[in-house]
């Protein structure tokens, strides 16, 4: 075989960075400049926030953003499209459901107090769920302030003294998942 | 299981040896530490209110499990052991040590820095296998820099006529690494679908072109080392190495199927994973065919069960990968658990058997020490039956989940009928974790417990160039 081994070092870098620009670069930059779906809103600085909180808890590694045109997600939104995502870096379609997509979450489940609860104890709004709590995004308070936001629970799911206060990072977190709200699209098929 | 075999030792600057030996040990540290936590987190899907500090929260630890195995682990061992066989096959010692060993230095520097920043709640955006925030990789990839060094000084400087086959898939394994990295780094083309689209050239190329010619590589010198024959074909190696080299690229996007990304990129993707049974399946025709009639040999050792295993996991998940990529069955198996038993078939079952059969066959030849053949055996057995269990048992599951959704059903009868096994999967977890515990005592057998035998040196005369 070749006796130089630098032969081997630039034809492989030859061809692979080759590969890679036309099949990792250029993508990239062709849909970057995706324009967005119209009407479609950018975050505000408080859903931007509970965005990372989003990203930095890892939700995405059991909840998807990616509505499939298949008969079984219909039940999440409409099909997404690439507008959709427009500002939505970093992106976070997702490849795992371990939880439902949620796409659209802020119309399916528009409730706030819900979200809260269910953020507190999963458990304590879907019996069977597996997803993890997170206590940290709230503070256990004696009594709680005039303003502060405080998390109604039953019995059984309250500590037995104190109220529940959803943290600045637990509001920003809601606000953020019910600014999921599908577009709706404007075309001429549209029933 | 008896190993009689005489232990033989090859003749190799002790420099050298202990050299190799760091790389496994630590590359062994971080297989304890990561699929620790990787059993953590399979008993959080059948408890899920055990361990709820932010610290040991699911979302956090996941990507420490999948960094942790595929950096920290795989990456550190493989580089280790390409490191050495570029020395063996060029019959001097390794050249520029000192470069080796500050790459071992950065290796594990961006493990432990990845780990307590994603532990932390540090990541890049949830982008599977590249969480590790951007100065964190830059470390990392110091390390692959200067581990393909290494290898590529050592092979210029050879004094065998040839470039082994072995150093072909080693070198093309950091060249592409090192591309794939900067391309996946930058991030003024990666937003929203762009970055989507980078993702999914990135999440696969980071298995294929990096830990896939890594373990070919390490593969195609143990293998013909431990039969004491030569390899059955060396063009189907080098078939193996350009179709991979070329096909793997185009796959990405199918990970990304039935998604907003262009339609025709994701048929395209899918035609070349068709193609990658091109690559697969000669390259375990190779290795078939080079262990045809020495079943004697394979059960007398205690490395060749494990390249066994691993080229039989080769084939098997990656060909399930080219099935999985049909659009008809990634509307079923897509999103479901069924791609994480998957992972653990390639990552696991290929990567991790070959990296263990090459550790059981080298590291023996560098040190002079021996793994207990009853540990080895334990090990073998252990980690075989886990990860069989384990990639039945999420298989199942995500097949459950997939056709619960498609019948219509709400979302939680999916997480009902994946329960059971999820208790399956943690239950082989345990066993593999086990093996894992077994393998660390074997790893320290072989380079610092004390010498409990004087081995004998392969009878070759040493050939000396200056390094």
């Amino acid at each position: 075989m070749n006796r130089n081994v630098w032969t081997i070092v630039v034809a492989s870098a030859v061809v692979y960075g080759l590969l890679a620009v036309l099949m990792g670069v250029v993508p990239g930059i062709v849909l970057s400049n995706t324009s967005p779906t119209e009407g479609l809103q950018p975050y505000t600085p408080e859903e931007q926030r509970g965005r990372d909180i989003y990203v930095s808890e890892g939700c995405e590694y059991c909840h998807t953003q990616n509505v499939r045109p298949l008969k079984q997600d219909l039940v999440f939104g409409r099909p997404s499209i690439a507008g959709d995502y427009a500002y939505d870096t970093p992106e976070l379609l997702g490849d795992h459901r371990n939880g439902p997509d949620l796409t659209n979450i802020g119309n399916r489940q528009p409730s706030q107090t819900w979200q809260y609860i269910h953020l507190w104890n999963p458990r304590a709004v879907v019996h069977d769920s597996i997803m993890p709590r997170y206590t940290w995004l709230f503070t256990v308070k004696p009594k709680a302030d005039p303003n502060d936001v405080v998390i109604p629970l039953p019995a059984a799911f309250r500590p037995s003294h104190g109220a529940i206060v959803a943290t600045r990072d637990a509001q920003d977190l809601v606000a953020y998942l019910e600014s999921l709200k599908q577009v709706p699209l404007k075309t001429k098929a549209s029933k | 299981m008896s190993v009689s075999v005489e232990l033989l030792r090859d003749n190799v600057e002790p420099q050298d040896s202990a050299l190799f030996s760091a790389f496994i040990l630590t590359a062994t540290f971080w297989l304890l530490l990561t699929t620790a936590v990787g059993l953590l987190l399979s008993f959080k899907f059948p408890y899920p209110d055990w361990a709820t500090s932010p610290f040991l929260s699911f979302g956090r630890l996941r990507a420490i499990h999948t960094n942790g195995t595929f950096y920290g682990w795989a990456s550190i061992a493989l580089s280790g052991a390409a490191i050495y066989i570029a020395a063996r096959t060029s019959g001097i010692p390794i050249a520029g040590k000192a470069w080796a060993w500050f790459s071992l230095v950065c290796y594990n520097l961006a493990a432990l820095c990845g780990t307590v920043t994603l532990d932390l709640g540090m990541n890049y955006g949830d982008q599977e296998y590249r969480e590790w925030i951007w100065w964190v990789k830059l470390i990392f990839l110091l390390g692959v820099f200067f581990s393909g060094l290494t290898v590529v000084r050592t092979v210029a400087q050879r004094v065998e006529r040839e470039i082994y086959i072995s150093n072909w898939y080693t070198i093309g394994g950091f060249v592409f690494t090192l591309i794939l990295s900067i391309v996946a780094i930058i991030p003024s083309y990666q937003i929203g679908l762009g970055q989507v689209a980078v993702q999914g050239f990135f999440m696969h190329n980071a298995v294929g072109m990096w830990f896939t010619f890594l373990a070919l590589g390490a593969t195609y010198y143990a293998l013909p080392k431990l039969l004491n024959r030569p390899i059955y074909s060396y063009a189907l190696g080098v078939l193996g190495f350009w179709t991979n080299l070329v096909f793997y690229p185009i796959i990405g996007a199918h990970h990304f199927e039935y998604s907003p990304l262009p339609w025709w990129f994701q048929t395209l993707a899918i035609v070349f994973s068709v193609g990658m049974l091109v690559p697969v399946w000669s390259g375990t025709a190779n290795f078939a065919l080079t262990m045809r009639g020495h079943g004697e040999t394979v059960r007398r050792s205690y490395a060749l069960p494990f390249i066994v295993v691993g080229v039989a996991y080769y084939f098997l998940g990656s060909t399930q990968g080219t099935i999985e990529a049909f659009r008809s069955l990634q509307s079923i198996w897509h999103f479901t658990n069924y791609t994480i038993g998957h992972s653990h078939a390639t990552m696991y079952g290929f990567i991790t058997f070959i990296a263990w059969g090459v550790i059981y066959a080298l590291l023996p030849r560098a040190t002079g020490k021996r793994p207990s053949a009853i540990a080895s055996g334990m090990h073998f057995w252990f980690a075989t039956i886990g990860v069989t269990f384990y990639v039945i048992s999420l298989s199942v599951a995500g097949t459950l989940q997939g056709l619960t959704w498609a019948a219509g059903n709400p979302f939680i009868a999916s997480v009902d009928a994946a329960a059971p096994y999820w208790v399956g999967r943690a239950v082989a977890g345990c066993l593999m974790f086990l093996a894992h515990i077994i393998f660390a005592y074997n790893v320290y057998l072989m380079t610092i417990a004390p010498r409990t035998e004087t081995p004998k040196y392969e009878p070759t005369p040493r050939k000396t160039v200056s390094a």
